[in-house]
């Protein structure tokens, strides 16, 4: 008789318990929000000699509702031979409304950031310094037509001493050739020193680029 | 004419046999162990024995031993002999239980309470292989994780995002494959998760009992690899009294500090039966040091509370409890890599290239974790030999992520996560005269996952429920067990369509069987053999089934599989165990097969991220098999000399893959030596031990499946001294100890962050307990 009386507390205990946890918050799905992400990051060119004579190149991420890429999409740069070009940077984050630009965030955050501009394919290994806005480590193909460009960072950020940032820089391009642009940006929070090493890629990509 | 006198003997012979069955109802279990002095360890004869209230008593015999009857549930004991002072405790009685006595003289001003206890205090399956952590093993964990707390039990280590996340794994499972309870409430958390790291305080317990093999009988789905159960102290019982206990700790490495403060008591005569019990921790740490560098952003925040109540009366009880934990842990610098050809760089680089002074502050990456836990639990004695529990638990679980932020000034967290778990426990044990024990139950669980931010896992709400039978029957010599239960799930998830922006609901069932079937065989009183097989399954879990997204430090992109079926281990276990005086072995031997084993396979493809390219990993099954033998010897050639080796050993093979299980823990070695001094003047008990920590290279691994390869083979030296003061008729407990002793530079082949920096270097840790009395029942003071 006392087990019965017990199994029927347990079971009403059971039933009351299932019937008190029926919640609804789960079912109302919240966005996703990232904090920050690059839906598109552009190079704009303007020449030296002719204010008016004006290129870019833009890499576009195709980003799905959870924020992960599904597609890319990248325009081809062209410049033309012997000139010299200023360059500025501007990316986009156009998961936010408005609009969020990620270059002037990066302006902010200056002295945690470094850009870095690799012409490829290169004859021989670049000069690797705190100055240099060449990337360590690029295969060097001494049988290929190189790229002819050189890239100068032009800013400087607000470290002690100051460090380049490379939002704006100057391309200076040689004999027409053909090749890519690697353009890498990278986060060294409490670590930069000038040099690629430290810290992670925020923006990692190549643009086919054609100097004629 | 015939019949009646057959029937009254039949009565007759009945009537002995019954008195007898209630006899063994009543008192079904004994207790034995030995007396000695603390100091000089001598036996002592003629000391008293008595279960304090009842009749019972016991007299050492000329080794020192005793033996007594006891019944099930707690029992408070009194060890006296002319000349010492008397010790009272408390133990929980549901088997055979060794309680050894080491009395203090009474001219020394000393009142000290040393209880050996050697016993499974509340095994469920007592053929399975159980270690217990507790006394000055558990003292000597005190500041560290419980993670790390847990190293030192053969067959069990950790799996480590850096220095202060640790996951305990045993016979090579962790995660969601390791069940662990606080208090006896099955931790429920993102446990799948490889840095997230139990979410316990290890000052709550007073003994950390450690279920080796699948026990999913008793706990249901999950505990395919074993249980972990964090016990506390049970409240006291002595009416009138208030104690209360301290415990700090301090760490060189790190910086560490923590301090611990406990109150408890039970009511006077106004309501005996009524006791209670507060407790928190606040632990805060800086940056940890390897031999040769700082890791930056290695701090450590914590901050826990525990209150329980509890009312006895007679036959029946309830017991409320309630806890918080609460944690800030830094993530070191540098480890958040974008992407596969960052994370190789690191690697190549072996050490961090930006190094930083040392600080306490904790900055992104970190993550905070706050867990709640309330329990309401009571029972009922139906009679001397029943008994049924009745458990509620509600728990909720909120963990935020912070990454480093280079685009956005938002203060939002990457990933938060809040988990919501209703769990109800109904458990009916029962003791019969035949030599059948046993209990059956059933058990509900309702859970609900709120995620915001950042996407990694859906939103979802999961029912559960199962139903179990164990019975146990001995029979002279032997034991035999056997159980059974079924489990079902069901699984909702909210998953929000990366494609189409709606919400994917899909709901999934799944149902499992578990059995387990065990024998033990008492050769003679020191020697005893035990056998288990235990069948147990695992659904998969929901980051397995519907993870879509980028692994934050691992330059991973992981999907999980929608179809993936249950697990299903089959876990064959061989104990050895013979303890004398002198020498003590524990030998088990184990083969775990799991079907279905649910693991990441790299896909061989990259997935492009802005920040580069990242390798992808997918989740898949397979058939995996672990083999492996723990072997602890205890050797005790003098009293005061101890020698201790412990040895696991584990070989693990994915029969899918044709190859090695990923992993899987190297061999470890651990030999430590312990002597007594006994007293130096002031210095009670002065104790000093040294240990060698051998793990060995990682040979077997699967090619292919990690970015490094596994890294040397390391020995570590750790040494200890430990005694008690009394100052103003206070006792303290201190104990100092060096960790890595030679300050060793190593990696640890189950730390992620092997791939970025060294496991920290020397550490000296100074501890200090002091056990204080703040009211006394005077009937005690003799």
């Amino acid at each position: 008789m006392i087990k019965l009386k017990h199994a029927v507390y347990a079971l009403l205990g059971t039933a009351l318990f299932y019937a008190g946890c029926s919640s609804k918050s789960e079912e109302a799905v919240q966005p996703n929000i990232a904090n920050e992400t690059i839906t598109q990051a552009s190079l704009k060119f303007t020449n030296q000699a002719n204010s008016a004579d004006t290129t870019s190149c833009t890499y576009t991420f195709l980003l799905d509702n959870n924020n992960n890429v599904t597609g890319v999409d990248s325009t081809q740069l062209t410049l033309k031979a012997n000139s010299k070009y200023n360059c500025v940077v501007y990316m986009l984050d156009q998961t936010q409304s408005p609009v969020f630009v990620v270059s002037n965030e990066i302006k902010q955050r200056e002295n945690y950031h470094l850009f870095f501009y690799q012409p490829t394919p290169i004859i021989s290994a670049p000069v690797i310094s705190n100055t240099s806005p060449y990337i360590p480590g690029t295969a060097v193909t001494p049988n290929l037509a190189p790229l002819n460009l050189s890239v100068v960072r032009t800013d400087l950020d607000t470290n002690n001493p100051p460090l380049q940032v490379g939002l704006t820089s100057v391309f200076t391009t040689g004999a027409a050739s053909s090749g890519k642009l690697r353009w890498v940006l990278r986060h060294q929070p409490n670590a930069k020193n000038g040099t690629y090493a430290p810290g992670s890629s925020d923006l990692d990509v190549n643009f086919v680029t054609v100097i004629q | 004419m015939f019949k009646i006198p057959t029937k009254l003997s039949l009565i007759i012979i009945f009537l002995p046999v019954l008195a007898h069955s209630q006899q063994l109802s009543s008192k079904k279990y004994s207790i034995n162990g030995y007396v000695y002095d603390t100091n000089t360890k001598t036996p002592l004869q003629a000391a008293t024995i008595s279960e304090v209230g009842g009749s019972d008593n016991a007299i050492t015999d000329k080794s020192g031993k005793y033996s007594l009857k006891a019944n099930q549930g707690q029992m408070h004991l009194r060890c006296e002999y002319v000349g010492y002072y008397a010790i009272d405790t408390t133990i929980m009685v549901s088997g055979n239980i060794k309680v050894s006595f080491r009395l203090t003289p009474a001219s020394q001003n000393l009142n000290e309470v040393t209880i050996n206890s050697t016993a499974t205090p509340h095994a469920e399956l007592a053929t399975l292989s159980t270690s217990i952590l507790q006394g000055a093993a558990l003292d000597q964990t005190r500041g560290l994780s419980l993670g790390d707390a847990l190293k030192s039990v053969t067959g069990v280590t950790t799996f480590q995002t850096g220095p202060s996340i640790a996951k305990p794994v045993i016979h090579g499972l962790t995660g969601s494959r390791v069940l662990i309870l606080n208090n006896g409430v099955a931790l429920e958390a993102q446990q799948w998760g490889q840095e997230h790291a139990p979410e316990i305080d290890p000052f709550i317990a007073n003994q950390i009992e450690v279920i080796k093999g699948a026990d999913g009988i008793r706990y249901g789905a999950d505990a395919i690899a074993g249980v972990i159960s964090v016990n506390p102290k049970l409240l006291p019982t002595d009416t009138g009294t208030m104690d209360g206990e301290v415990n700090a700790v301090g760490m060189t490495n790190s910086r560490l500090g923590a301090f611990s403060a406990m109150f408890e008591g039970a009511l006077g005569k106004k309501l005996p039966g009524l006791s209670y019990r507060l407790q928190g921790t606040f632990k805060r740490s800086g940056d940890v040091s390897t031999p040769n560098y700082l890791l930056g952003n290695t701090g450590l925040f914590e901050s826990d509370f525990s209150a329980a109540v509890q009312y006895y009366h007679k036959n029946y009880g309830i017991e409320g409890y309630y806890s918080n934990f609460y944690t800030k842990i830094g993530i070191e610098f540098g480890t958040d890599v974008g992407s596969y050809s960052d994370l190789l760089s690191r690697i190549s680089e072996t050490v961090p290239i930006t190094t930083y002074p040392f600080s306490y502050f904790i900055d992104r990456p970190y993550q905070t974790v706050d867990h709640s836990t309330a329990k309401i639990k009571g029972f009922y004695h139906i009679t001397d030999s029943s008994k049924l529990e009745v458990q509620y638990a509600y728990q909720v679980n909120t963990r935020q992520e912070y990454e480093e932020l280079s685009l956005s000034a938002s203060l939002a967290p990457a990933i938060y996560l809040q988990i919501h778990t209703s769990t109800v426990d109904l458990n009916y044990e029962h003791k019969d005269g035949g030599g059948f024990s046993g209990s059956f139950g059933a058990t509900g669980m309702n859970q609900g996952n709120v995620r915001l931010y950042g996407y990694l896992i859906p939103n979802f709400v999961d029912y559960d429920g199962g139903a179990y039978g164990i019975e146990k029957y001995r029979n002279g010599k032997w034991l035999f067990e056997a159980g059974a239960r079924y489990d079902y799930r069901w699984l909702r998830a909210f998953a929000f369509d990366a494609n189409a922006a709606k919400i994917d609901v899909t709901t999934t069932h799944y149902s499992g069987a578990s059995t387990t079937l065990g024998s033990t065989y008492n050769f003679t009183d020191n020697l005893k053999l035990s056998a288990n097989y235990s069948n147990a399954f695992r659904p998969p879990s929901v980051n397995e089934l519907y993870i879509d997204g980028v692994h934050e430090s691992l330059a991973e992109f992981e999907i999980g599989d929608a179809n993936l079926k249950t697990e299903q281990a089959n876990d064959f276990n061989l104990q050895l165990n013979y303890a004398t005086h002198f020498l003590n072995i524990d030998l088990q031997g184990y083969y775990n097969h799991i079907n279905n084993f649910i693991f990441e396979e790299p896909t061989g493809q990259f997935y492009h991220s802005q920040g580069g390219e990242l390798l992808e990993f997918a989740y898949t099954q397979g058939n995996v098999n672990f083999r492996g033998i723990d072997l602890g010897i205890t050797v005790k050639p003098l009293d005061s000399l101890e020698v201790i080796s412990k040895t696991s050993l584990i070989y693990a093979w994915n029969e899918t893959i044709h190859n090695y299980q990923i992993y899987t823990p190297p061999l470890r070695l651990q030999n430590g030596v312990n002597y007594h001094f006994g007293n130096f003047g002031p210095f009670k008990n002065f104790l000093i031990g040294a240990d060698d920590i051998y793990v060995a290279k990682q040979y077997d691994v699967p090619p292919g499946y990690d970015f490094a390869p596994p890294p040397n083979a390391y020995n570590l030296i750790d040494a200890h001294v430990g005694f008690k003061l009394n100052i103003n008729k206070t006792r303290a407990d201190i104990d100092i100890a060096v960790n890595n002793l030679t300050n060793v530079a190593y990696k640890d082949y189950l730390d992620r962050f092997r791939y970025f920096a060294d496991e920290p270097g020397r550490n000296i840790i100074f501890r200090l307990r002091v056990p204080f009395e703040i009211l006394s029942n005077h009937n005690n003071n003799n």
